[in-house]
Formats: C-alpha cells, sequence, structure tokens
C-alpha cells in the first residue's frame, strides 16, 4: 500500500492526517498521516528521531499537534481518554526504590482501581508475565528485561482498548525479547488494538498485522508486510567479496532479473528474482574473488530500506 | 471518576518516599533544633534577654525554628519532583487520566504533612526546655500554633511545587528557593525582633509572608508582651489568604509539567 492508500478510514482507532510538530527549528513530524485499522498490531518502523515516539506521546495526549487534526477513538486526545489507553515508554516509568507491587498498586490507583480488583488484576499480570515470585522486590533489584516486563504490566492493568509500545525491546536480551513479543502478539488476541514503534524489524515482520514506515516526520508507506514487500524482487544474496570493483557492480545490475545491487566495503547486497540462476554468472563477473554467498526471501527489512532510504544501516552502500 | 482517589494515591506515595528518606527526615527536624541550642544559649550570653519579648533568646528562637522547618522541608519535598522526573515515574503520573493540577496537589499535599509533622515536633521538643507563657493555654496555643504550621505549609508547598513544576532543574531550583527563602527568613523576625527596625527594613518585613507565621507562633507560645507584630486576626487572615490564593492560582492556570524536557 502506498502513502495515497494511508488516507484516513471512518473505523480506524487511530486517525491522522497531517500532524505537524515542531521543537525549535526541527520538525519532529511534518505532514504524519496514518489510519491505523482496530484490533491490528500496528509497526511503527523508522530511524531514531523519524518521529515515532512524538507521535505516540501525540495519540497518548501528551503532546499536541501545532497543524493537522488526530482522532483517538473518534475524539480529540484528552487526559480523560488515557482511561482507554496503555502506554509504554522507551524508558522505564518506574521509581527504583519501590517494590514492584506498589508500583502496580500505585500505577492502578491512578487509574481508579482499588482493592480487591487491583490486587487481583496486579497478580494475573505478574503471573501471566513471569515476575509473580519477584512481587515484593525492589525495582532496583531486577533485570532489564524484568523492568520492561513490569512496564507492560503497567500499561496493560487498567485493560486499555488500546495499547501503545514505544521501543518496547530496548536494552534487553534476545531471550527477553522473544518472550515480550510473544506477549505483544498475544494482546491483539486479547481484542486489544497495539501500536508498537521500534527498529526491530524481524520481530516486527513477524508480529505486525500491519507497518508503517516513517521517516522525517511522515509516512512513507504503510500497509501489510506482504504489501510492502511486494514490488521487491523475491530474493536477497549477500556476498563477501574481494574488492569489487564499480564496473563489476554496474555488469550486475543490468543483468536480468536483477534489482538493487549496493556495496560496503566486501559486502555486496543484491535483490533478484532467481537466485539459482544468478549466483553462477555472479562466480562469472568474479572468478576467485567471491568468499561467501548467502540467500534469503525478501524481508520487511528489505522493504524498510527500499522505502526508508540508504545510508541509515551498517554495512549499505550507495545504490548502483 | 474523580481526582481524589489520584491524589490520594500520589499523597501516600511521596509521604512514603520521603520517610524512606531518613536523612532528609532527620536533618529537617535536627537543623533547627541545633540552631536552637547552639545559636539560642550563645547569643542569650552575650545579649540583655530582658530586650527580648520572650524573655531569653532560646525560647525566642521557638517560633523562627518551627517556621524554618517547614521553609527547608517544602523545599525538600518538592524536589521529589526532579526525583520522580529523573527516576521515569514522572511518566506513570503524566499518563494516568488526570490533568497535571492533580499530580502537583497530591505531591504538595503531601509535603504540607511531612513540613507540618516536622515543625509540630520541633516545637514540641523544643517548649519543655523554653519558658512558654501559653497565653492561650497549652491547648489553645498548641492548636493555633497547629494551624499556624500547616496554613504556612500549604502556602510554602504551593509555591514549591508550582516552582518545581516551572524550573527545569533541580540545581536551578535549590538556586531561587534559597536566594528567595534565606532573605525571607532574616526579615521574618525569625532570628532578631522585627518591629524596631530601621523603616525600610520594617516595610520589607511588613510584606514578608513568613513575618505573619512567626508573629503568629510567637503569640500561640508567648505573650510578647502585647498584641505582637500585628496581632493573631491577621496573621491568620494574611497566612490563610496567601495558602488560598496560590492554590487558587496554580489551578487556575495548568502547570506544565513534561519528561522529556522538550
Amino acid at each position: 500500500m502506498t502513502l495515497s492508500a494511508v488516507t484516513a478510514e471512518a473505523s480506524a482507532i487511530i486517525d491522522a492526517r497531517g500532524l505537524v510538530r515542531t521543537y525549535g527549528d526541527r520538525r519532529a513530524l511534518d505532514g504524519f498521516t496514518l489510519a491505523v485499522p482496530p484490533g491490528s498490531v500496528f509497526g511503527l518502523l523508522g530511524p531514531n528521531g523519524s518521529g515515532k515516539s512524538t507521535f505516540v506521546s501525540m495519540v497518548a495526549a501528551m503532546e499536541l499537534p501545532a497543524e493537522g487534526s488526530l482522532l483517538v477513538f473518534g475524539e480529540r486526545p484528552a487526559p480523560g481518554l488515557r482511561r482507554r489507553v496503555g502506554t509504554m515508554f522507551q524508558e522505564n516509568a518506574q521509581d527504583p526504590l519501590m517494590g514492584v507491587s506498589e508500583t502496580l498498586a500505585l500505577a492502578g490507583r491512578l487509574f481508579g482501581m482499588a482493592g480487591p480488583r487491583l490486587r487481583a488484576r496486579s497478580s494475573e499480570l505478574l503471573e501471566a508475565l513471569g515476575m509473580a515470585a519477584r512481587r515484593d522486590d525492589p525495582v532496583s533489584s531486577l533485570s532489564g528485561g524484568m523492568r520492561r516486563r513490569l512496564e507492560i504490566a503497567r500499561a496493560l492493568l487498567h485493560e486499555p482498548e488500546l495499547l501503545l509500545l514505544d521501543e518496547p525491546t530496548t536494552g534487553i536480551d534476545v531471550a527477553e525479547r522473544r518472550a515480550l513479543w510473544d506477549t505483544v502478539a498475544g494482546q491483539a488476541g486479547a481484542g486489544r488494538t497495539v501500536i508498537v514503534a521500534t527498529n526491530d524489524l524481524s520481530e516486527a515482520d513477524l508480529v505486525c498485522d500491519r507497518v508503517a514506515f516513517v521517516r522525517e516526520g511522515r509516512v512513507v508507506a504503510a500497509g501489510t508486510p506482504a504489501e510492502l514487500k511486494r514490488g521487491l524482487k523475491r530474493e536477497v544474496i549477500r556476498v563477501t567479496w574481494l574488492s569489487p570493483s564499480d564496473a563489476q557492480l554496474s555488469e550486475l545490475g543490468r543483468m536480468a532479473g536483477t534489482g538493487q545491487v549496493t556495496s560496503d566495503g566486501d559486502l555486496v547486497h543484491i535483490t533478484v528474482d532467481d537466485a539459482a540462476a544468478f549466483v553462477p554468472r555472479l562466480f562469472d563477473v568474479a572468478p576467485g574473488a567471491i568468499r561467501s554467498v548467502t540467500i534469503e526471501p525478501a524481508s520487511l527489512e528489505d522493504a524498510y530500506f527500499r522505502h526508508v532510504g540508504h545510508g541509515t544501516r551498517a554495512g549499505e552502500g550507495v545504490p548502483v | 471518576m474523580t481526582g481524589l482517589g489520584a491524589v490520594s494515591a500520589l499523597f501516600v506515595r511521596d509521604l512514603r518516599g520521603i520517610i524512606r528518606s531518613r536523612s532528609q527526615l532527620y536533618s529537617s527536624i535536627f537543623t533547627p533544633l541545633l540552631f536552637l541550642v547552639f545559636l539560642g544559649n550563645g547569643v542569650s550570653e552575650g545579649l540583655e534577654p530582658s530586650t527580648l519579648p520572650a524573655g531569653n533568646f532560646t525560647a525566642y528562637l521557638v517560633a523562627g525554628a518551627v517556621v524554618m522547618t517547614s521553609v527547608f522541608s517544602s523545599t525538600f519535598s518538592s524536589a521529589s519532583y526532579y526525583r520522580d522526573r529523573d527516576s521515569g515515574i514522572l511518566r506513570m503520573f503524566l499518563v494516568s487520566p488526570h490533568q497535571p493540577r492533580v499530580i502537583l496537589l497530591g505531591k504538595s499535599l503531601a509535603g504540607v504533612f511531612i513540613g507540618s509533622v516536622q515543625a509540630i515536633v520541633v516545637l514540641l521538643v523544643a517548649a519543655p526546655f523554653v519558658d512558654f507563657e501559653w497565653q492561650h493555654g497549652v491547648l489553645g496555643g498548641l492548636g493555633l500554633a497547629i494551624a499556624a504550621v500547616v496554613l504556612l505549609n500549604l502556602m510554602l508547598a504551593g509555591v514549591a511545587q508550582a516552582l518545581a513544576s516551572r524550573i527545569q532543574t533541580m540545581q536551578g531550583f535549590h538556586l531561587v528557593m534559597n536566594l528567595a527563602l534565606f532573605p525571607l527568613l532574616f526579615l521574618s523576625g525569625a532570628f532578631f525582633p522585627v518591629d524596631n527596625l530601621p523603616m525600610w527594613l520594617e516595610v520589607l518585613a511588613r510584606v514578608n509572608p513568613l513575618s505573619y507565621a512567626v508573629d503568629a507562633l510567637e503569640l500561640s507560645a508567648y505573650a510578647r508582651g502585647g498584641a505582637g507584630f500585628v496581632g493573631l486576626g491577621v496573621d491568620f487572615a494574611v497566612l490563610g489568604g496567601l495558602s488560598v490564593a496560590v492554590y487558587a492560582a496554580g489551578f487556575a492556570r495548568l502547570p506544565k509539567l513534561t519528561w522529556s524536557g522538550q
């Protein structure tokens, strides 16, 4: 789906049109337009500083747009609307001197919960997130991953219809990341709409129903991962190649069925229709210089770099 | 849902935070008591006690020490805004379905409570060691003193929270508080009588809100041989009026609370 297809929909839970937000001379959002359908896990993907967090803050009624319109559940964001929204920030919203249960109790009371309902919901979430044994521990004693899980628990405590997750896997190890993404995926099953601002493209590819690529404060493409990958060459070949010349790379680019050829030193990234047919010709172009070849199906990451651009990922060179 | 549940949750949370910070708790009480012990006794020996309304400087300093306790306590309590911001928990407050004024009210009331308790503790610890007249009776005098202390702390905590929510750094906040509060303390009658000062200093003392707190506390504990600086009625009217004005202004103008500093 292209930008023109990202226009607001009547049934959208979030309907953003032409949002602008500036901090001094910097335009954090610059014509940000997006519609988020209900019940989806929606990924906001873009480099740091592209405006993802600012948009999340606006949806949570923490920031106001200088221009444009934003409707959440059909209303303009206001503090009262936060009863229907759970927000997990990029940085933890915790006091290290407080206990785990104490943190959830405070969060619950701020949302009007109290007594047995609050205790039951806290226990249920701590159990589901594998933190029941740590309920009486101070937050300062938790690992980075556990603190992120506590953040998820806090955001889910009042059973919001919309869950906003800003870089939920920042600073945690692989196993914790996997568990956290499983939790995120489970929320859509529970009927919630989830918005995830992340740089974790491979996980977003697996978990998100729909994604939007954000660049310099605006959405440059949005759709399902399959839609965004459509139009890409079918396969990606990553080659370790000793000193490729511009002439050799250009020759590869001219071959039938070849898409983009990019290089960074000895690493070359090529998109093709048919890797099996392409690889023998690669060895013809560079006899004796190829050290390794890896063939993968085209991924959301490839779609991301196509739309968001090169130079934002280590190892990417200038398109040939 | 009203904001009362949120105010009480924030009140309890800040109270726990202050109680956990034992050093802050103890220093707020012991610093004024040390003033009383050392400055009070030291200066009493070198002055003619009969020139002081309380008869001796230690007794005279008690009202000032109580006011000083409230001033320090409100400053320390309001600095919790910066700790909340730096630890990250302020974000939790800001994504709750409440206006920033509810958050500030909850935090402010915790400061009022702890500041009032600390100030009353200083008064109760000092009282047996000095010769108060208790012109309104002990219970009556204590009741008046507690009322004055609560009004004073309401006013101080309100001002301190409003400043904290508008000043970016804790260092800047302490600088502004010290710059404003020390001259106010000196010109309040906390350390020396203000009724025989040169005209320009007396004018400054009369426009100083802390003067009315010191006066109310002095008149609650001892007679000073008359109606005091301005009299209890004016003292309570000024303290009450200012407290109401501070919170009314805070509620009328939405405080700016951010976690990003942007």
